[in-house]
């Protein structure tokens, strides 16, 4: 899927230092850039990093024509990917390794919706390539099959089926829990 | 503000929709990028040089070489960045939470350095064989911007992003 025109003109008009276009750039990708460092297990400090060197990086190279304006949405999930894996790599020794945290703590999550909750658990109970895939599913707005072949480093043709398959597995991890509930063995 | 949760290429299963509509949900209330996170987004285009040439990273001993290779050396961190006529070497070693850098530009010149980085801009002057060393600079996103000296020198450049 090409840009949308607004993308294309807001590309255009931060490559000549627009403030304004900038940040609308931000809001329409800001997420996707996030999610793809949080796909791939960063904790939430390294994940800054990672989203912020991506941000610099197109700020450096916008208005350098490196980067095709047709397809932001693509060049931010790679780059964010591969800054993500950089710092994953880079930190092994120094940092605390990767995040696998399986989702809301308990406190946060009676605070909001039990099922929210119960949902955004089981998303971290998935096996790794679902728990990846679904984390940038989610994201807001919805990114595109291209995007998400990206942010993932999959084949674009392969997301439909990867991402059918993994849908069937959560669902039927929330059937089980829902026939535990059901037996009162929870 | 609601937004087409599918794309042309998907089949669209209304099961489905409704399911990552509720993830998405989730998502927005436990992990959503923080306002730190988009601020720095926002400010990351005032950082832009625009009237210097871009010295891409040509090496990053974390993703070039073989992670055993890194921990059995127990050695620095070595970056090298490339632009036209000119290239920047760099090693990177730990000093408590701040890094320690030490540089060589190629070929040999002076140069005066810029090192930008999330404790704000440290410069520094390479002796005459395009030699430096910084300290206490901040982890995080790092990039250098090198104003050649001598006369008849290349052109100022300024690195990509890296993070260390």
């Amino acid at each position: 899927m090409g840009a949308t025109f607004d993308e294309r003109r807001l590309a255009q008009e931060a490559a000549m230092g627009d403030q304004r276009a900038w940040d609308g750039l931000v809001d329409r990708f800001g997420e996707l850039v996030w999610s793809t460092a949080r796909a791939w297990g960063l904790n939430p400090e390294q994940g800054a990093d990672a989203v912020q060197v991506t941000w610099l990086r197109l700020a450096e190279q916008l208005d350098r024509l490196q980067v095709n304006h047709e397809r932001l949405g693509v060049w931010l999930a790679v780059t964010a990917r591969r800054e993500s894996l950089r710092l994953l790599r880079a930190g092994r020794e120094t940092q605390p390794g990767p995040d696998v945290s399986s989702g809301p703590p308990a406190a946060t999550a009676a605070a909001g919706s039990a099922r929210d909750g119960l949902l955004w658990r089981l998303v971290h109970e998935l096996p790794e390539h679902c728990r990846r895939m679904l984390r940038i599913l989610v994201t807001t707005p919805p990114p595109s099959h291209e995007e998400v072949a990206a942010a993932l480093d999959l084949p674009v043709a392969s997301v439909g089926a990867l991402r059918a398959d993994c849908l069937r597995d959560f669902r039927s991890r929330m059937a089980k829990i829902s026939i535990k509930e059901q037996l009162g063995d929870s | 503000m609601s937004y087409e949760p599918f794309e042309q290429n998907d089949a669209p299963d209304p099961q489905d929709a409704r399911l990552l509509e509720e993830l998405r949900r989730a998502a927005g209330r436990y992990d959503p990028p923080p306002t730190s996170v988009m601020e720095a987004a926002r400010a990351s285009l005032t950082w832009r040089s625009i009237d210097a040439e871009l010295a891409a990273l040509a090496f990053d001993s974390a993703v070039d070489q073989p992670a055993s290779a890194v921990r059995s050396a127990g050695g620095p961190r070595q970056l090298a960045f490339d632009a036209p006529g000119l290239s920047i070497e760099v090693e990177v070693s730990l000093a408590g939470s701040s890094r320690q850098l030490i540089g060589q530009l190629t070929p040999p010149q002076p140069a005066r350095i810029d090192i930008r980085h999330a404790g704000g801009i440290t410069t520094v002057d390479t002796d005459a064989l395009g030699r430096f060393r910084a300290v206490a600079i901040s982890g995080g996103p790092v990039s250098l911007r090198c104003h050649p000296t001598a006369p008849l020198s290349a052109p100022r450049f300024v690195t990509e992003w890296v993070p260390l």
